[in-house]
């Protein structure tokens, strides 16, 4: 039986399929069935359940601004999760406050998906807010000049371009501000 | 005794054979067309991986140009070595084993021509498309739709001409090539559907979950099994020795079969994704260790009586180099996944290291052994230099060990760096720099490693080194 199996090319397919697709839809269908915070955008107004606010959709400048970055790899270097780490939650943070971790229903919105997979340069998921416009635009320009050390390559054409650094800059202004983690509201424009 | 007949290929001589080289009834045009132009694409990318190590050191370097900045060029590279070169290589060696296996010529050589060219566009579209910025924005799925579409058109047409050749058969019994080269062709097509049209239905953390069973299948389900396909087929083939055991064979090509496709979810350990998730992904990666170890036993359990060969048989040289990668990427694998190892590795220099050290020390490697070994008996003629041949090998091992363990350190290192939040982040960037050093020089030797083997290969296709030899008995390598 097992020998004839062996040299069957259609046994070979139903088993090799079958194998796959148990795994397969185990862990890609089912998930999501499971956990509604995959779909469902963040919003909290108990302070007792931890940080409050809201996630919102993003408008249309964003969007833009969000292409730019899909465009230029950034996601290439950086990543946006402060992942269940005890240092994540405190490089994210912000003048002494530990940053939340990020949870899978701030990322509702997020399409395609910016996580990242190596992070090179600083992670990104709450960078929304601690510099404002000014900065990003010098830093596009020529990164080393305010972060002396730093590998990140010019990108003179964003810096040279309003509408672009205007969008990119508005798009970074978003990431990680659906919690309102921070006590005094201290955010930049 | 069975494995000994399993190999004895239609049509084909044997290493030690006396015959001469044109009694192959094999035309092998299309494997001719896949395996030249990969190994093209092999050099131009290995260029670019040079641009792109460069460019951790001099930053600014080519940096005011849009299409030549980092962002651009490092999708160019890893699509361009994972598909433009790897997969191509590793169908082309596939339209040469396979009808040889199966005791019959290819299903059918114009289809398998048109794959050929059709494959060749959609390279040269990545390569227009990665440049101008056109990326979707997702890891090894960058491709814009269009060429998504034509490499579902061309796997299709790929596993069209294999199945053929199969269902056509003469030797009833398949050998283990044959299940991993079937299995390769099943699952990638879903698997290349899901990354690069269901992941796109869906936004947030279920389409990153997509996105990751694509990325780490395309390892596990496209690149390790068609690696492992050719490496079952060369091994015993250039040793000319049987391979040590078919069962064992299977239970490692039906534990893959099984245990793979459950690991995405660890790319995204302790990020924000299900917990339950992330233990179903640690607890599968670690079982990876059971279709790893049967191989690798398999392939070493072969080689017993015969390890005087790799004094001077260079396809031997890289194929059990790339077992002994193998066996130690998939203990990595099995060993990031661990929430305490994890915590340490992910997102460093590491993975880059362990990363290549699979796709270029395992499954590169096996390649080109391939290469080595099919393209003289399909040009008819000795290979070019086997000197040349020698010092591409010791070229890529040096280079590549270079760069895997100063990774692998530094990577540490820079783990342990970023868990004291005390350094500043821009000091871990700063301390990297002799790291980033090493691994560009180790990238120069694995370029003249590149260099050596495409010369080689091309030279002998051209016949640059006359027609001495169509006597098989002169041919070492």
């Amino acid at each position: 039986m097992l020998r004839k199996a062996d040299n069957s090319a259609v046994a070979f397919v139903i088993g090799a399929l079958v194998l796959f697709f148990i795994g397969g839809i185990l862990t890609t269908v089912v998930p999501p069935l499971v956990d509604a915070s995959w779909s469902k955008p963040f919003e909290n107004s108990d302070p007792t359940k931890g940080p409050t606010g809201k996630l919102k959709p993003y408008t249309e400048l964003e969007l833009q601004g969000r292409a730019i970055y899909v465009r230029e790899g950034c996601w290439y270097c950086h990543t946006q999760q402060t992942r269940t780490i005890l240092a994540d939650t405190k490089r994210s943070g912000w003048r002494g406050v530990d940053s939340p971790v990020s949870t899978p229903d701030e990322f509702v919105y997020d399409n395609p998906h910016m996580f990242g997979t190596k992070r090179t340069g600083p992670d990104l998921s709450r960078v929304g807010g601690k510099y404002d416009e000014q900065w990003h635009v010098t830093h596009f320009r020529n990164p080393a000049d305010l972060v002396p050390g730093s590998i990140m390559p010019p990108f003179p054409w964003i810096a040279a371009d309003p509408a672009e650094s205007k969008a990119l800059v508005a798009y970074l202004q978003t990431l990680g501000r659906a919690k309102d983690w921070r006590p005094d509201g201290d955010f930049e424009k | 005794m069975a494995e000994r007949t399993t190999l004895a290929d239609a049509g084909e001589i044997p290493v030690t054979s006396t015959a001469k080289y044109t009694e192959s009834v094999h035309e092998d045009a299309t494997a001719r067309a896949f395996i030249l132009s990969s190994i093209g694409y092999f050099f131009i990318v290995g260029i670019v991986a040079l641009l792109v190590a460069a460019k951790f050191l001099w930053p600014s370097f080519l940096g005011t140009i849009p299409m030549l900045t980092y962002g651009r060029l490092r999708p160019l590279h890893v699509n361009g070595m994972l598909f433009g070169w790897l997969l191509a290589a590793d169908m082309g060696l596939m339209y040469y084993v396979v009808p040889r296996l199966c005791g019959v010529k290819l299903w059918s050589e114009k289809f398998g021509l048109a794959t050929a060219a059709l494959w060749n566009v959609i390279i040269l579209g990545a390569v227009v498309s990665l440049l101008m910025g056109w990326n979707q924005g997702f890891e090894y799925g960058e491709l814009p739709f269009v060429l998504d579409v034509a490499v579902v058109v061309a796997w299709i047409m790929f596993g069209t001409n294999m199945f053929m050749t199969v269902a056509t058969r003469k030797y009833q019994q398949m050998y283990v090539t044959l299940w991993y080269m079937m299995g390769t062709v099943l699952w990638t097509a879903f698997v290349y559907l899901t990354g690069n049209f269901a992941a796109l239905l869906v936004t947030g953390v279920n389409q990153a979950n997509l996105n990751w069973m694509y990325v780490h299948n395309a390892v596990g389900l496209i690149f390790t099994p068609i690696g492992l396909a050719i490496a079952y087929y060369f091994i015993p083939k250039t040793a000319n020795t049987p391979l040590h055991s078919h069962k064992l064979s299977m239970v490692g090509f039906w534990s893959l079969a099984f245990v793979y496709v459950w690991t995405g979810a660890h790319h995204m350990l302790h990020g924000p994704i299900s917990q339950w998730l992330q233990t179903i992904a640690i607890v599968f990666s670690v079982m990876l260790l059971i279709p790893v170890w049967a191989a690798v036993y398999n392939f070493f359990a072969t080689m017993r009586g015969q390890w005087h060969q790799m004094r001077d048989n260079v396809p031997i040289k890289f194929l059990i180099s790339g077992v002994v990668f193998y066996l130690l990427t998939c203990f990595q694998g099995p060993m990031h996944s661990l929430r305490s190892v994890n915590a340490i590795v992910s997102k460093t220099d590491w993975i880059p290291g362990h990363a290549h050290m699979a796709v270029l020390g395992a499954f590169s490697f096996f390649a080109i052994a391939g290469c080595y070994y099919v393209v003289p008996r399909m040009f008819k003629r000795e290979l070019y230099s086997d000197a040349l041949a020698n010092w591409s090998f010791w070229l890529f091992l040096i280079g590549g060990l270079g760069f895997f363990v100063t990774l692998w350190l530094g990577g540490f290192w820079q783990g342990w760096q970023w868990n004291n939040p005390s350094i500043p982040f821009i000091d871990t960037v700063v301390n990297l720099q002799p790291v980033w050093l090493v691994r560009f020089f180790s990238g120069v030797l694995m370029f003249g490693g590149i260099a050596a083997f495409a010369y080689n290969i091309l030279a002998t296709a051209i016949g640059a080194g006359g027609e001495k030899a169509t006597d098989g008995a002169a041919v070492a390598a």
